[in-house]
């Protein structure tokens, strides 16, 4: 492993029965890089994050975070390593108000651990991360539950409650799916402030166009495969990209 | 009379609510339908009585041991058995009950059956009120009833434990994201639901005595009241044990006391018929489910 690798994914395979969702995947992190991760439908990027979350197990291989090996590890424990994931499919929990949704990671061991102890007022620290995602704190959209939100502030939502946890490493499941351009363009600042605080980011996106403007670098996986990594302007380029996107033989 | 029957019908849906609370925190939280629920609540008093006459410790001392030890039981249940059969429905159902069973007649087979088990009253007086004498008894029940659950709402709105365990009852994945033990909170809902229980025998038992068959009964009671009110929902239990509770006594003066259990039962079948998910259930409608 690279001495200054935040993440290191070598050799991963994930079946699901006779399905090979994942096959000896591998890949480096840096700190403070943002990678994102590409691919068509079905090619295995939601399960990457699993696997490096926890949320499901690795069949083969090993996966490291700040040197310390985390395959397997249950996911709250991940969590309280630093890293942080946002889903896909939002998962707020819908019965409470968007700011009692942000207590919850503000009292979580993670938290805790950092601030030694000391949280100050949480409300007021949730109202105002929820401000910089860009909750309109005078509108009072804080205070409504999570269930009548729109999925322009559930996405938001979803980006505060990882940023929260003050996390080394955030793991966005495509965060602009289901969004409006202008939607889009207005998280975008929130993703390079967050690169200009030094945080270390993986994006997995279908929106390749806003990616490749803040992405250092690109992993694209087929059929579960790593099948192209580095700058998005040379991945793009690759045969094997063009015939897994376009289905085209180059 | 009419007055008395509002009364006693208080204090019954009161000991409904107390008897189902701990079933519906634990189901709420963990999904675990907890089957050995009517024992737990009869082990506290077997303990309590156990601590006052064998070990001679007065009562109130004897009630919170045996609180502590029924609330370390629930746990130590999670732990070494429903950890292991997690998110299997009946298989969790079919351990609890069979726990509940062994325990239940573990102190049939001691022979701790008779008149004698029983827990005294906090005080011993009575009040008249609205035409009908009622022992300080009940009112302690009214406002043990009150307090619980108040408690319970400051708990689970203005803690960090109780955020967690609405955040787990409303997406274990979510709270896993978010750095919350899901096993731990679930041994510490199955276990705070039994303390629960152990609390409501404590305040209930002394109106009655101690014995195996009341702990199925307290389990029949609380399946009903948590069925009608929505598997889950505190509102839920609330309104469901004031339903069931008014109605079981109104039937008993005016129509015949036989005919109670036939109500709990009848009404069950109504709910389940008309809204399966039960009143505030949060449960999909037979209509989504297809």
């Amino acid at each position: 492993m690279a001495p200054s690798a935040l993440l290191q994914v070598t050799g991963v395979y994930k079946n699901f029965g006779g399905v090979q969702a994942v096959s000896d995947l591998s890949f480096e992190l840096s700190p403070g890089e943002l990678l994102g991760l590409i691919g068509p439908n079905g090619c295995g990027k939601t399960t990457t994050v699993n696997l490096i979350t926890g949320f499901v197990k690795p069949s083969q291989g090993k996966i490291f975070f700040q040197g310390r090996n985390i395959t397997g590890m249950a996911p709250h424990k991940i969590v309280r390593l630093g890293i942080a994931r946002t889903f896909q499919m939002v998962k707020p929990f819908y019965q409470l108000p968007a700011y009692k949704n942000m207590i919850i990671p503000l009292y979580s061991p993670r938290v805790k651990q950092l601030a030694g102890g000391k949280y100050g007022d949480r409300d007021a620290v949730a109202l105002d991360l929820l401000e910089e995602v860009g909750f309109e704190r005078d509108a009072y959209v804080a205070y409504k539950n999570a269930s009548v939100l729109p999925q322009g502030y559930l996405k938001r939502l979803e980006l505060a409650k990882a940023i929260a946890l003050q996390p080394d490493l955030m793991i966005l499941d495509e965060l602009f799916s289901g969004l409006s351009l202008a939607e889009v363009a207005s998280i975008l600042p929130i993703i390079e402030k967050l690169r200009q605080e030094g945080k270390t980011i993986i994006m997995i996106e279908h929106r390749l166009k806003e990616l490749f403007r803040i992405a250092d670098r690109v992993v694209v996986l087929n059929f579960g495969e790593k099948i192209a990594e580095g700058p998005s302007n040379v991945v793009m380029e690759s045969d094997a990209v063009k015939k897994a996107y376009l289905g085209v033989e180059a | 009379m009419f007055l008395g029957t509002i009364v006693y019908a208080l204090v019954n849906s009161v000991i409904l609510a107390l008897m189902a609370i701990g079933f519906n925190l634990t189901f709420g939280i963990s999904g675990v339908a907890n089957f050995a629920y009517g024992a737990l609540y009869i082990f506290s008093a077997y303990a309590s009585w156990m601590l006052m006459n064998l070990l001679h410790i007065p009562y109130l001392p004897a009630a919170v041991i045996s609180i502590l030890l029924t609330t370390l039981l629930g746990a130590l249940m999670y732990r070494f058995v429903l950890l292991r059969i997690r998110g299997q429905v009946l298989s969790e159902v079919i351990a609890t009950f069979g726990i509940g069973l062994a325990i239940l007649e573990l102190f049939r087979y001691l022979g701790f059956v008779g008149f004698e088990y029983t827990l005294p009253v906090f005080i011993d007086r009575s009040f008249f009120i609205a035409g009908t004498y009622v022992d300080m008894q009940r009112i302690i029940i009214v406002i043990a009833g009150v307090l619980i659950v108040v408690a319970l709402w400051i708990f689970t709105h203005h803690t960090a434990v109780g955020l967690a365990f609405r955040g787990i009852a409303q997406d274990e994945r979510t709270a896993l994201s978010l750095g919350i033990d899901s096993d731990w909170i679930a041994t510490l809902s199955v276990s705070f639901g039994a303390g629960l229980a152990a609390l409501a025998a404590t305040i209930i038992i002394p109106l009655g005595s101690i014995s195996p068959g009341e702990g199925y009964d307290v389990l029949i009671k609380a399946l009903a009241v948590c069925i009608i009110g929505g598997l889950g929902s505190t509102g839920g239990v609330i309104v469901a044990s004031f339903i069931i509770g008014f109605a079981e006594r109104f039937t008993d003066s005016y129509i015949g006391s036989h005919w109670t259990m036939i109500v709990s039962l009848a009404a069950i079948l109504i709910v389940l018929i008309v809204k399966p998910s039960g009143l505030f259930g949060k449960q999909k409608e037979l209509e989504e489910r297809i």
